[in-house]
């Protein structure tokens, strides 16, 4: 955009200042706007789920209704706690927003990469570490048991879930050999567009690591213990209203979808897919985009379909799940990603191996058989620890635990 | 060892789960909890006292009141204790149309109980609105024989007020059939699952002779594994007639007071549909007609009468001395009965559990303060 302006006769600094401007207003415009309307999709696809028919009044299909809200909570008092701490307590919202503002910079629409940071994944988790500052802010400074004891479990939980979270980041790191989230992209265009990390076993395990602990990371249920409205109210925004409860809103939504934009960006191909590179150009890039849309709304629909179910789990059956469950299958993981790397790259990643047994030759192993051989190793290592530790954490589950009295009467109990 | 404080917090009276006006005062340490104190009455309305002012008849839309979730049994309640009292017979025809009415209660009140533990649990209203999807069907066949919805005041001395016509029947058999596309929905959403079987297996564990010592009744003394079923134990009305079995848990922990709730959710389906076949028709009448129910005077003496109300055993205790109103009156209310055993089945437990081990004892606090 910036070389376009320069050749409309721009001074280079000034395109390129107006280029950012541009692109920055697009990103924080494009962000809250569709965070609006994720919260009316959202309500819309449980209110289905539960036989009911949801915002339907304001506007077609009720699609204005994010913004009736948004002026409504604009207009609301914005009340602050007399004992509360006020430069903290307004803070708290701000670097909440801020940080998640922040991880929109280097997401790849598609082919249309706003940042291209060679550390985007590291920068990614950073802003996402960010987050339990906000919330421990915001319980800190409301002044409040149940804003207190919201914080301390959210930033616990946080900083819980970040651990098998960024670690289940590090296969896909192995396989591409670059932080950069658009070469993580490149990396995933074999096979027509389709050679998404995700149809990998090792891609596969990591994905529903990266996805389950992100989901804890955007406390959405089964893991919302930070707000377990039975519990503790509303958890950290207990004290909030008007505005300032609406960002904390907004900053939630936003970082939800922003996960469901890395996920698809790390496992399924970004906006890799079929025709992309067939059409090339402005309208690839255009297809590109609307791929990348598509594959993070349905990550979305799939939040929303957990939230409409399942309930949230203890506050210490939380913390178990995290380090007894999905730390040991990261780490396996991280194994078989390695076995993949090696089986696959053999001459790239090892010269001293091809020194010491020779080169992998082409003619009694093709790519293809490699890959057959990595598919199952990487298959049965992952299968057999998935195996392993649900056996090894197992609630032995029975059906029917009830007898009746016809059964009690007959010595059946 | 480490020094911990044990701090008080107040759950309630205004919280988002404790099902009504209901405080409980927690003792805890850390997230454990170490005592539990239950604080009610802020819904007391001298309903006992207003009973032993009312003339008999007064007294029925009272006890709508009672347990707002399930008039239907409470009229049923009240009315055999008068009827006991008075000596007075009650048509086979009416007998049948209560028994409806109790089961399409039980199945309602069991629905809605079971969609806000999850609630409470959690699980963002799936379950309870599946739940209020039928009750809200029931509670139109309701409106329809009685007038309303939810204060049915649909029992009289003798019978019930108003017949059930051919429609009725017709719309009855037809919300039938969708019964058990929803039983089967409501199991299949979260019976095995993972997340529930941790919430909910092994908490609020109620043993056995607990259980009997705090004489719970209803599905919470059914899920300690007691079969005590006033309709099995007592036969009232025509329950005799009925093919049905006694669901009954085995530890008695939250999970197996849902698994016994969902299993006599299909019992009362059977009940229902053996009702429908049986019930007799219109030539008996629908009602006593020798009662004179504005000024109905029982002869001096006592009476208890009692019903397995979907929460419990439903009681209700009358003294007459002959005048046109009770002497004394006194509802032996089975959420009240079933509320104090809460203390002993919350200790040791996480606050996390706490509400809900509270849903799943299924309380009414219309109930538990009269």
């Amino acid at each position: 955009m910036a070389d376009a302006l320069t050749q409309l006769g721009f001074a280079s600094w000034l395109s390129v200042l107006i280029a950012s401007i541009i692109k920055v207003t697009l990103i924080l415009v494009g962000g809250s706007v569709g965070m609006m309307f994720l919260t009316w999709y959202e309500r819309r696809a449980i209110s289905y789920m539960q036989d009911r028919r949801g915002p339907n009044r304001v506007g077609p299909q009720g699609l204005l209704q994010p913004i009736s809200e948004a002026i409504k909570t604009m207009t609301k008092e914005d009340a602050t706690p007399r004992e509360a701490d006020r430069i903290v307590h307004f803070l708290a919202p701000v670097v909440m927003l801020g940080a998640t503002v922040l991880s929109f910079a280097v997401i790849p629409w598609g082919r249309m990469f706003p940042v291209d940071l060679n550390a985007a994944v590291l920068f990614v988790i950073a802003t996402g570490g960010l987050h339990s500052i906000g919330m421990m802010m915001a319980g800190w400074g409301s002044n409040n048991k149940f804003a207190l004891l919201g914080g301390m479990r959210g930033v616990a939980q946080l900083i819980s879930y970040e651990i098998p979270q960024v670690m289940a980041i590090i296969p896909v790191v192995l396989m591409t050999g670059s932080m950069s989230l658009q070469k993580i992209v490149e990396a995933q265009n074999d096979f027509g567009g389709l050679g998404w990390f995700v149809f990998s076993p090792v891609g596969l395990l990591g994905f529903a690591l990266f996805f389950t602990a992100s989901l804890a990371e955007g406390e959405r249920t089964p893991f919302d213990i930070p707000e377990a409205d039975s519990e503790i109210i509303a958890g950290y925004m207990t004290e909030y209203s008007g505005m300032k409860f609406a960002v904390f809103y907004l900053s939630n939504y936003m970082s939800n979808l922003a996960v469901c934009f890395i996920t698809a960006t790390l496992y399924l191909g970004g906006g890799n897919g079929p025709g992309v590179d067939a059409l090339g150009g402005f309208a690839g890039g255009l297809l590109s985009l609307i791929y990348f849309l598509l594959k993070s709304f349905a990550l979305f629909f799939i939040m929303v379909l957990i939230r409409a179910t399942v309930p949230r789990l203890r506050v210490d059956q939380l913390m178990g799940f995290a380090w007894k469950f999905l730390l040991p299958l990261v780490l396996v993981n991280i194994l078989s990603a390695s076995f993949w790397v090696a089986l696959l790259r053999w001459d790239q990643q090892w010269p001293q191996l091809t020194e010491w047994f020779g080169a992998p030759s082409t003619a009694d192993a093709t790519n293809w058989g490699r890959l057959a051989i990595a598919v199952v190793l990487t298959l049965l290592i992952n299968a057999g620890a998935v195996a392993l530790i649900m056996r090894l954490t197992n609630r032995n589950v029975q059906k029917h635990l009830y007898t009746t009295d016809e059964e009690l009467a007959l010595g059946l109990s | 060892m480490l020094k911990t404080e044990e701090l008080q917090i107040n759950i309630g009276p205004q919280h988002p789960s404790t099902h009504g006006v209901f405080r409980m005062l927690v003792t805890v340490d850390g997230e454990t909890l170490v005592d539990l104190k239950p604080v009610f009455g802020y819904l007391h309305r001298n309903h006992e006292q207003l009973g032993e002012v009312n003339t008999y008849l007064q007294n029925m839309p009272f006890t709508d009141r009672l347990d707002y979730f399930n008039s239907m049994v409470n009229n049923h309640a009240y009315a055999r204790a008068v009827e006991t009292l008075a000596g007075v017979e009650v048509p086979e025809r009416a007998q049948y149309i209560r028994v409806i009415m109790d089961e399409l209660s039980r199945i309602l009140n069991h629905a809605t109980a079971m969609g806000f533990m999850l609630g409470d649990m959690g699980a963002w209203q799936t379950a309870l609105l599946w739940g209020m999807r039928e009750r809200e069907k029931i509670l139109d066949m309701f409106e329809y024989v009685s007038g309303a919805r939810m204060m049915c005041n649909y029992c009289r001395f003798g019978g019930v007020v108003r017949d059930i016509d051919d429609w009725f029947i017709t719309e009855l058999k037809k919300l039938m059939q969708g019964l058990p596309h929803y039983f089967d929905d409501f199991e299949g959403l979260l019976l095995n699952s993972e997340i529930l079987l941790a919430r909910a297996r092994n908490i609020g564990v109620l043993p056995k002779e607990l259980a009997l010592a705090y004489s719970v009744t209803g599905p919470v003394l059914r899920g300690s594994g007691v079969a005590y079923d006033i309709r099995k134990a007592e036969p009232y009305a025509v329950y005799d007639r009925f093919k049905f079995k006694v669901p009954v848990g085995t530890v008695g922990d939250v999970y197996d007071r849902f698994l016994v709730r969902i299993a006599e959710m299909r019992e009362s389906y059977k009940i229902l549909e053996q009702a429908i076949e049986q019930l007799p028709d219109a030539t008996g009448g629908f009602i006593n007609p020798k009662v004179k129910q504005q000024s109905l005077k029982a002869p001096a003496g006592e009476a208890y009468a009692r019903v397995e109300s979907p929460k419990g055993e439903l009681g209700f205790y009358l003294v007459s001395d002959g005048s046109g109103s009770a002497y004394r009156y006194k509802v032996r209310a089975p959420s009240f009965i079933n509320l104090s055993s809460l203390a002993d089945m919350c200790k040791g437990y996480s606050i996390a559990d706490v509400v809900v081990i509270l849903g799943s004892i299924d309380i009414v606090m219309g109930e538990v303060d009269r």
